[in-house]
């Protein structure tokens, strides 16, 4: 049975996937191992405060994860919940897509009789 | 692995005016026959009040035998254009309980129409949020009286 934590989950994955500059740091993380706090304030070039704002939303998503290594932070990506948040969008894009191949054919049907 | 979508979207050219696609969404004997993934499922309208602020309640019969309920509220429906709905899966189910939009736009295309199903999953997270903004702006008119009472 699907849990009440896993439903949580997913809805703020979603929440996190919201943001253009959350999802930049979800493909900067893609490419490489791991990407300290420093490293990734330097290549969005915003404030510190603002970078570790995002990364505790992603990490709270469980869409990266945090390793201290005495003052330095370190995330890496957790692709987990990505698949998860992939899944939920390919089981309705499979559904609408479906439903228009019906409804075109209903159509049709309506505006032949 | 990249996720830069976060929503579900068709687009689709049918051969039909907006009025008839429009019809295909709003009346209940013509939804009945189309608003499932394929024809091997069976779906029944257990509530279908289609005005802003009315709710459906759709039941799906799955091929094995298992049923999936949705159902949701007409957040806004503008005639034959765009209709914006709310959609919940019923337990149990692995997407139980996440509430989710659905967008429907249908505009003139040629001699038919172009229609457009957006699905974005706005999630409890963000209806939250909003509130919060709606409580921002009563608390702003509250202070804007009080400083005219003042």
């Amino acid at each position: 049975m699907y849990s009440q934590m896993a439903m949580e989950y997913l809805d703020r994955t979603f929440r996190a996937l919201a943001d253009g500059t959350r999802r930049s740091m979800i493909h900067a993380l893609a490419r490489e191992r791991s990407r300290t706090a420093g490293e990734l304030g330097r290549r969005f070039r915003s404030a510190q405060p603002t970078i570790s704002r995002h990364l505790k939303v992603l990490e709270l998503a469980g869409l990266v994860e945090r390793t201290i290594e005495g003052r330095v932070h370190r995330f890496r990506l957790r692709p987990g919940a990505l698949r998860e948040a992939a899944r939920w969008i390919a089981r309705h894009q499979a559904f609408w897509q479906g439903a228009v191949d019906e409804l075109d054919r209903l159509l049709s049907e309506v505006s032949s009789r | 692995m990249t996720a830069a979508r976060t929503f579900a979207e068709v687009r689709r050219r049918l051969a039909a005016d907006p009025v008839a696609v429009f019809a295909a969404f709003a009346d209940a004997r013509l939804v009945g026959r189309w608003l499932k993934p394929s024809p091997e499922i069976a779906l029944t309208l257990l509530r279908f009040d289609f005005r802003e602020g009315g709710g459906y309640r759709f039941a799906y019969r799955l091929p094995q035998g298992r049923t999936v309920i949705v159902a949701g509220t007409y957040r806004s429906i503008v005639r034959p254009s765009q209709i914006v709905f709310s959609w919940i899966i019923e337990p149990p189910d692995e997407h139980a309980g996440i509430e989710s939009e659905v967008t429907v736009t249908i505009a003139p295309a040629g001699d038919g129409a172009e229609l457009v199903i957006r699905h974005e999953k706005l999630g409890r997270a963000d209806a939250i949020e909003r509130h919060a903004g709606g409580w921002q702006g009563a608390l702003d008119q509250l202070a804007a009286i009080l400083a005219k009472g003042g």
